[in-house]
């Protein structure tokens, strides 16, 4: 047989083609993130009236995460998608159930490894402390490893599950029926324990977020491949359905594993009990060390619990004023800032031990260096562990225990290359860029809806002459006193005087910047209703730019022939995790129990797939799978972070497992519309024949 | 193996587009009759969609809406094909506007194991079908371009545009890694026209549809022995008691035929598309194994043709005794007569060192093929 010559293309052609190539894609990239930016830059300079700050470092995160967004998806087009497929095609045909089983359980169990979820969930629960909810910090400081491994074992169990399913031609909506009320139920069984109630939101939201952007379009195309390779499922979606399972039976190894735990875990106790020394032995179940614990009473506590740590008062104000010292401020403080301790954790008590001019010369932020850099080695050995071992996986299961060839090898491997060196700039560009300007908004979202004026900062004027302080009257003859202050473009500004605040003996004045809030000193629910708009528009942008959604609306398009759009599906879906988000934030803005925003959703779920086909319920419960992906879930919880903070919540939790299951509803009923839509043609014919 | 050319069994094709809501009914029907295997492919069709304006406002507001529809592909004996084409239609009742359309076309087949099925008899309905239609293939490579071809089909009032997905392989792959550049996919629109009108019918869509130009894609006819067509080009508000489609319809009943409805009459071509419409071409599709096609593909381009466009599909068996493979793709050539059996022996000689089991060669005329390209060979 002969064969065929390379066709030469000269370089400019060439050169040509790639721009083309690389235009569009990127262009593709640009609009699916536009809104998110636009939205957030829009937000934080007309409603919150600030300028973002760090613009250069967050214009070039920007410009990464388009990068990175362009490369990750094509190679997961390129490489990774049509490897898994190849395996998922001839797993059946030369494995059998029993390698499927298998594969399925290393797959999953090694897709959790690899991206690991626990990351993202210790940040929801950065602010959880060992008195409040003890199992749920045991389970996330202290044996995050347990923690880990039962969410990889739910994972590997629902992948494998998964694949058994498309093997015996199984619809989807049994395992619905029966995961969905098991979870509802032993979620409701916990919500009985104090202890086991806390973990709850955890247990949700880590069948949430377990499911990475490499795991899902790698699951999807295997189950696309077994199931074409079985070839019993009618209908041009069949396929999926494994991300929704790799979303539940998570869920159900935390819950089992907190109840595994609870007996051997205290109770809830107050901050003064856990921190006195009479229940130190009880505390230090939880934490290692006394020097543990009194950096945890630092950086999760407040006054109360500083104070029953030490029996004696001295000490405690000896080692309160010790923070001037930068190395006991490491050890105390960790990460955060002498300024952030202050602003958020001091009483007032504390912050007059600590002098005002030692806190303006203190360093703002305690890690320095070269950032960008740090952010690309870091990312750099993210993406490698979370692409490589997968793809390992699948190419030593394909060449060496299927025996099969690996067709258009440098195309796959050129896309495993791209999805590296996407996830590494997506990655980065999301720390360097987007998280900041999600942060930049979210923290200090709450001025939106509280009525008292939050403390901004503090300046000290040396020397203050108090002579110069002026007195208003008003109309019933009350007196104020102020000075004349200037803004940062020089014009003077009245500002109340506050005696207390001036010591004559170094003639200083210290001035605390209050912003006010933005809807006046009383008026909140207009406040509240744009914080639940910004929400909503936070979720619905951010999920627009969600790459594990794009591959799965794309190949939802090509599967149903384009009578499905990829746009729809993923319009539907944003608009789910907007409407999720708004109903997590109101979960936190009115401390409405996890449970109660859960359960209720999950049963109108039920409701909907019993009424939904077959090939939209897959569809659909595989897209609340995918929703909390790289680009939503830092900027959710930055969101949840700045408003849980401010309202002194518990956790962040449960914002994400809301941005999880709206999105099913979202899809059920856009499925329903468009099944109504394409019928229309055909039942109209049906009843003029039943008529006729 | 020569002897797999040399058995070339004359067989046809019947290919049978539903609604996705009777592809039960089709495979049931199919299984009656005694078929022992059945290609299902995924596609979708496309109507206009007329509604009234906002507001009260006049006038019509026209755009284009599609239905999930499937397609099965079999073969039988020539002897039974009209039977069979009766048969599907009465049970899925495609006199009905809107259920789809079927068609049956006489070609060769080369296959390992050719074991024609014995139509069962007594299922066969007394539908009328029309003997004088022709099909219309378009493969298109822009994304959207299927849309857009039939958006201009039905505003020709043409037919009800069919829409499958491909995938182009041939030049692509010649090119290294820069193919990637390329995107692969292609869009298969199937029109079932007029045999009168046919040829009319194909310059309006390639002058419409831009086909002349770098990139347009590839538009042919094949011929079809008998078939019933589906007139429901519109759907949504009627001004009148019966569509003008449904009234053609009932008239081709009538009639038995359309040629009383010649309409291109005294067309004159645009001088371009007229050069490069090249006449006396073969239409060779093969069926094989999924990720098989890279190697029959590159045999067809070793032995002549340009390149091919495969599709995925889904394989029915109703023997216990088949392999059992479901998961199977259909390549898809168009060459010159002079190239076809040069192509169809390297296809057999790849089909015979692999050992596919599922793989079945059938061969068509292609009587005009129109290509952007200077020679009009085959880039399907």
């Amino acid at each position: 047989m002969q064969t065929l010559p390379k066709i030469h293309i000269p370089l400019r052609a060439a050169i040509a083609m790639v721009r083309d190539y690389a235009r569009s894609r990127v262009m593709e990239q640009v609009k699916s993130v536009a809104f998110i930016i636009l939205y957030l830059i829009g937000f934080q300079m007309l409603v919150l009236r600030t300028a973002p700050a760090q613009a250069l470092q967050i214009s070039v995160g920007v410009g990464m995460v388009v990068f990175g967004l362009t490369f990750f998806l094509e190679g997961l087009f390129l490489g990774l998608m049509p490897l898994g497929e190849r395996v998922g095609l001839q797993l059946p045909q030369r494995g059998g159930i029993v390698a499927i089983i298998v594969f399925g359980l290393l797959l999953g169990v090694g897709s959790t490894l690899a991206e690991p979820a626990i990351a993202a969930l210790q940040v929801a629960g950065q602010s959880v402390t060992p008195w409040v909810a003890p199992l749920l910090f045991r389970l996330l400081e202290n044996e995050p490893g347990k923690l880990v491994i039962s969410i990889g074992a739910g994972v590997g169990v629902a992948v494998a599950f998964g694949m058994v399913r498309f093997y015996y031609g199984v619809s989807i909506k049994p395992f619905v029926f029966i995961l969905i009320p098991l979870l509802l139920i032993a979620s409701v069984a916990c919500a009985l324990d104090p202890n086991l109630n806390s973990i709850i939101g955890l247990a949700w939201d880590a069948g949430a977020v377990t499911t990475g952007p490499v795991t899902v379009p790698l699951v999807l195309a295997l189950g696309i491949g077994v199931s074409r390779a079985i070839g019993k499922q009618k209908g041009g979606s069949s396929g999926f359905g494994i991300v929704m399972m790799a979303s539940a039976f998570p869920v159900l190894g935390v819950l089992i594993l907190g109840a595994m735990l609870n007996s051997s875990t205290p109770a809830p106790v107050s901050e003064a009990d856990f921190f006195s020394p009479a229940h130190r032995q009880t505390a230090l179940q939880l934490v290692d060390s006394d020097n543990e614990l009194l950096s945890m009473a630092f950086q999760r506590g407040g006054e109360t619990g500083r104070q029953a740590f030490f029996a004696d008062e001295e000490k405690y104000r000896e080692t309160v004023t010790s923070l001037k010292d930068p190395v006991v401020r490491r050890n105390l403080l960790g990460k955060m800032s002498l300024q952030e301790w202050f602003l958020q954790r001091a009483s007032d008590t504390e912050r007059a031990w600590i002098p005002v001019e030692f806190l303006q010369k203190a360093p703002l932020t305690e890690n320095s260096g070269s950032e960008i850099v740090s952010v690309l080695r870091v990312e750099s050995g993210r993406a490698m562990r979370a692409v490589i071992p997968l793809t390992a996986l699948l190419l030593i299961v394909l060449l060496l225990f299927l025996r099969d060839k690996l067709q258009r090898a440098d195309e796959v491997v050129l896309g495993i290359g791209f999805t590296i060196i996407g996830m590494i700039l997506l990655a980065s560009g999301i720390h360097l860029g987007l998280a900041p300007l999600g942060d930049q908004v979210g923290r200090p979202l709450p001025r939106v809806f509280q009525s008292v004026a939050l403390e901004e900062g503090r300046i000290l004027l040396e020397p203050f002459d108090p002579g110069q302080v002026l007195t208003s009257f008003q109309l019933n003859g009350e007196s104020e006193q102020f000075f004349y202050l200037k803004d940062r473009r020089g014009t003077p500004r009245p500002v109340p005087f506050d005696p207390a605040r001036y010591d004559p003996q170094t003639q200083r004045y210290e001035h605390i910047i209050k912003r006010p809030p933005l809807f006046g000193p009383k008026l909140t629910l207009a406040g509240i209703g744009l914080v639940l708009l910004f929400a909503f528009g936070m979720g619905f942008g951010s999920t627009l730019a969600e790459p594990a959604l794009r591959a799965l609306g794309r190949t939802v398009e090509e599967l149903t022939v384009g009578t499905i759009k990829r746009t729809d599906v993923v319009r539907a879906v944003s608009i789910g995790v907007g409407l999720g988000l708004i109903v997590g934030v109101a979960r936190i803005l009115y401390e409405i129990p996890t449970i109660w925003v859960v359960v209720p959703p999950y049963l109108l779920l039920l409701l909907l797939t019993f009424w939904s086909e077959e090939e939209f319920a897959g569809i659909a419960w595989d897209c609340g799978g995918v929703t909390t992906g790289p680009v939503t879930v830092p900027l959710v919880l930055a969101m949840g972070m700045g408003i849980g903070g401010e309202l002194n919540v518990i956790d962040g939790f449960g914002v994400l497992a809301m941005a999880s299951a709206y999105p099913v509803i979202t899809v059920l009923l856009y499925g329903m519309i468009v099944r109504i839509r394409q019928r229309r043609s055909f039942e109209r014919t049906e009843k003029a024949n039943e008529n006729g | 193996m020569d002897n797999f050319s040399e058995t070339r069994h004359e067989v046809a094709r019947i290919t049978c587009i539903v609604h996705q809501q009777l592809s039960g009914e089709v495979t049931n029907c199919l299984r009656t009759l005694g078929v022992q295997s059945v290609l299902v492919e995924s596609a979708r069709c496309v109507r206009q969609r007329m509604r009234a304006r906002f507001s009260g406002l006049p006038g019509l507001l026209v755009n284009l809406t599609d239905d999930p529809m499937e397609i099965f592909r079999t073969t039988v004996p020539r002897a039974s094909a009209e039977r069979v084409v009766r048969a599907l239609a009465a049970t899925a009742d495609l006199h009905t506007p809107g259920h789809g359309s079927i068609y049956a076309q006489d070609l060769f087949e080369v296959a390992r194991r050719c074991d024609p099925p014995e139509i069962q008899p007594g299922v066969d309905g007394d539908e009328i079908v029309l003997r004088d239609m022709t099909l219309l293939t378009g493969i298109l490579s822009m994304a959207g371009s299927g849309d857009a071809l039939a958006g201009i089909a039905l505003k020709l009032g043409a037919a009800v545009p069919v829409i499958s997905l491909g995938s182009g392989t041939g030049i692509r792959d010649r090119l290294g890694l820069l193919r990637i550049t390329i995107p692969p996919e292609k869009e298969l629109v199937h029109l079932m026209v007029p045999t009168h009108d046919a040829a009319g019918l194909q310059r309006l869509l390639i002058e419409e549809g831009r086909f002349d130009r770098p990139g347009g894609g590839f538009l042919y006819q094949t011929p079809i022995r008998a078939g019933v067509v589906d007139p429901l080009m519109r759907i949504g508000r009627q001004e009148h008691a019966a569509s003008i489609e449904q009234v053609i319809a009932a008239i081709d009943d009538l009639k038995k035929g359309t040629a009383w409805r010649k309409r291109f009459l005294g067309l004159e071509p645009g001088i371009d598309s007229a050069r490069r419409l090249v006449r006396n071409h073969r239409e060779i599709g093969f069926i094989c194994t999924e990720g098989q096609t890279a190697a029959f593909v590159y045999a067809a381009m070793c032995a002549g043709a340009a390149g091919a466009t495969t599709a995925r599909l889904r394989r029915l068996c109703f023997k216990d005794t088949d392999d059992g493979v479901a998961a199977c793709e259909r390549g898809i050539l168009c060459v010159p007569a002079a190239m076809a059996s040069a192509v169809v022996d390297a296809l057999c000689q790849v089909a015979v060192s692999c050992g596919d089991p599922v793989f079945r060669l059938q061969l068509i005329d292609a009587p005009i093929v129109f290509s952007h390209q200077r020679n009009g060979e085959s880039q399907p």
